[in-house]
């Protein structure tokens, strides 16, 4: 019986690794000949990638650069929601063909995906009770709400060691438990904290205090060695930092007409 | 191309090896306290269901419904987000304080599963021929002292395999825990995917743990059934 049980264990799992061996090695070329962009982007995250209430689609900062991208390539667009922890299998799956979906760039991602130069830039912050924390001393032992699988959570671990981090499945999960003071702090990105805070039902109690524990540079996700889609990907936005188109996106997310007022702080630039 | 490399050594040793046992370590305890708590509630439940007071059935004839028929990832979020609304301030600054994950874990496992059980127990108890209640009545047993002592101990008998299911079901369903927090084996194979990548690695140990786990609870309801209840295999 347990013999029985493990053979088919074992083939059931060789099934799954052959499986994810047959992959497109040129993503360009393939996106072309299929004629539409897949991209993984998240739905619930203004003003990156959430739901428009009026038109029931996906729009948002992410968006709109996917959206340049596919028109530079002639294709259409398919927007496929994702969350921070199962966007990168997504990718290396072959379900989506690039990761538009506020992804900080870092040194362990880099060895197994690929990406493009930095198209948003931002700063890991905390959601708080307001008045309730003036500098990290104030979060230390503290539980701090964040979500699975995003660097928000590693970053906090090593500023906070003596925090509890509780990793929810996102963002709005992890801000309820803020309401009912499950936890102390909600932290991720500036970006997202603002528009986490802008949605919620009780924002005035909660404020993001100036207090920063890293430095977020996003890209956009591509497979490893997908070199003539990244370099597409990478001349693309060059080009609409240069046209000015990269910095109207920005401004119509983030800019004064929004609630977030955020400045431009960057610029898109090749890495070195 | 992807090219996998396989690194088992990630699990072997170190600090994932570490957050993966005490991944199962919560699991256990877990899957432990919901299995004894959810026996004993659906047993009562069970009881309550086929008794003669009729608030009581009425009582637990909804209880069962409404539990076996509503997903178990709604009722954590009703016992761990939902419960806020109802409790008063003092008891949630307590909850709060002391780390509420865990017991909404236990909660809902038990609720859930004991409608489940409480409907293996009363299959059970229905299956012992009438008479046997009606002689027990009339030596003078009361309502429940025919239950504890002539009717449930046959009944529980009978309904060892399909308890074994809901036990099963009960490890396994426990991995939704996570959703809400509870660092239990399926969250931190997670974690360590997130951090390394290496998710093959940590979900191929985790399968094999809750297989391991499983054939666990099988082994020891089988020798509870020989040694303490004498029920023998194939009889």
């Amino acid at each position: 019986m347990i013999k029985k049980l493990v053979t088919l264990f074992m083939l059931t799992a060789l099934a799954a690794v052959s499986a994810k061996a047959v992959l497109a090695a040129d993503t360009l070329v393939e996106v072309k000949k299929k004629g539409v962009l897949v991209a993984g982007v998240k739905d619930s995250l203004p003003p990156f990638g959430y739901i428009d209430e009026k038109s029931r689609q996906i729009v948002g900062y992410d968006i709109d650069f996917i959206n340049a991208i596919a028109k530079k390539l002639g294709v259409k667009v398919e927007l496929k929601p994702v969350t921070s922890a199962s966007r990168m299998p997504q990718l290396q799956e072959g379900h989506i063909d690039i990761i538009a979906a506020t992804m900080t760039k870092n040194p362990e991602r880099t060895k197994v995906i690929d990406f493009s130069h930095t198209y948003f830039f931002t700063g890991q912050k905390f959601i708080t009770k307001k008045g309730a924390v003036k500098s990290l001393k104030d979060l230390e032992g503290k539980r701090i709400g964040t979500a699975k699988g995003s660097t928000s959570e590693q970053n906090v671990k090593k500023a906070i060691p003596s925090a509890t981090v509780l990793s929810f499945d996102d963002y709005p999960q992890a801000l309820l438990a803020l309401q009912q003071g499950k936890v102390a702090a909600v932290t991720t990105d500036e970006a997202i904290l603002a528009g986490i805070l802008a949605k919620a039902p009780n924002k005035a109690q909660f404020e993001i205090p100036s207090v920063q524990i890293s430095e977020e540079p996003y890209g956009l996700g591509m497979r490893k060695g997908d070199k003539n889609f990244v370099d597409f990907v990478n001349k693309t936005i060059l080009e609409m930092e240069k046209s000015g188109e990269a910095a109207r996106i920005f401004s119509k997310w983030f800019g004064p007409t929004t609630q977030f007022h955020l400045n431009r702080s960057f610029k898109i630039t090749a890495d070195k | 191309m992807l090219s996998y490399q396989f690194d088992w050594s990630i699990i072997t040793s170190g600090k994932y090896h570490d957050w993966l046992v005490a991944g199962l370590k919560t699991t256990l305890q877990l899957s432990a306290i919901s299995i004894v708590l959810s026996f004993l509630l659906g047993l009562l439940i069970a009881v309550m269901r086929m008794g003669h007071n009729r608030p009581a059935r009425w009582f637990a004839h909804a209880y069962l419904e409404f539990f076996r028929n509503t997903p178990l990832l709604v009722q954590l979020f009703f016992w761990y987000f939902g419960s806020y609304k109802i409790l008063p301030t003092a008891v949630n600054d307590w909850l709060n304080s002391v780390g509420f994950e865990f017991g909404a874990a236990v909660i809902a496992l038990t609720i859930y599963t004991s409608a489940f059980i409480a409907e293996d127990i009363r299959s059970g108890v229905l299956s012992i021929p009438r008479e046997q209640m009606e002689a027990a009545r009339s030596a003078g047993f009361s309502y429940l002292r025919s239950m504890q002592y002539i009717i449930l101990p046959q009944a529980v008998r009978i309904t060892v395999p399909p308890l074994v299911n809901q036990f099963l079901n009960l490890a396994k369903n426990s991995s939704l825990a996570m959703t809400i927090g509870v660092m239990e084996l399926t969250y931190q194979a997670r974690q360590v995917e997130s951090y390394t990548f290496k998710g093959f690695e940590a979900f191929t140990a985790a399968t094999v743990v809750y297989v391991l786990l499983s054939l666990l609870i099988t082994f020891l309801v089988n020798v509870y059934n020989e040694k303490v209840l004498n029920i023998h295999k194939g009889a």
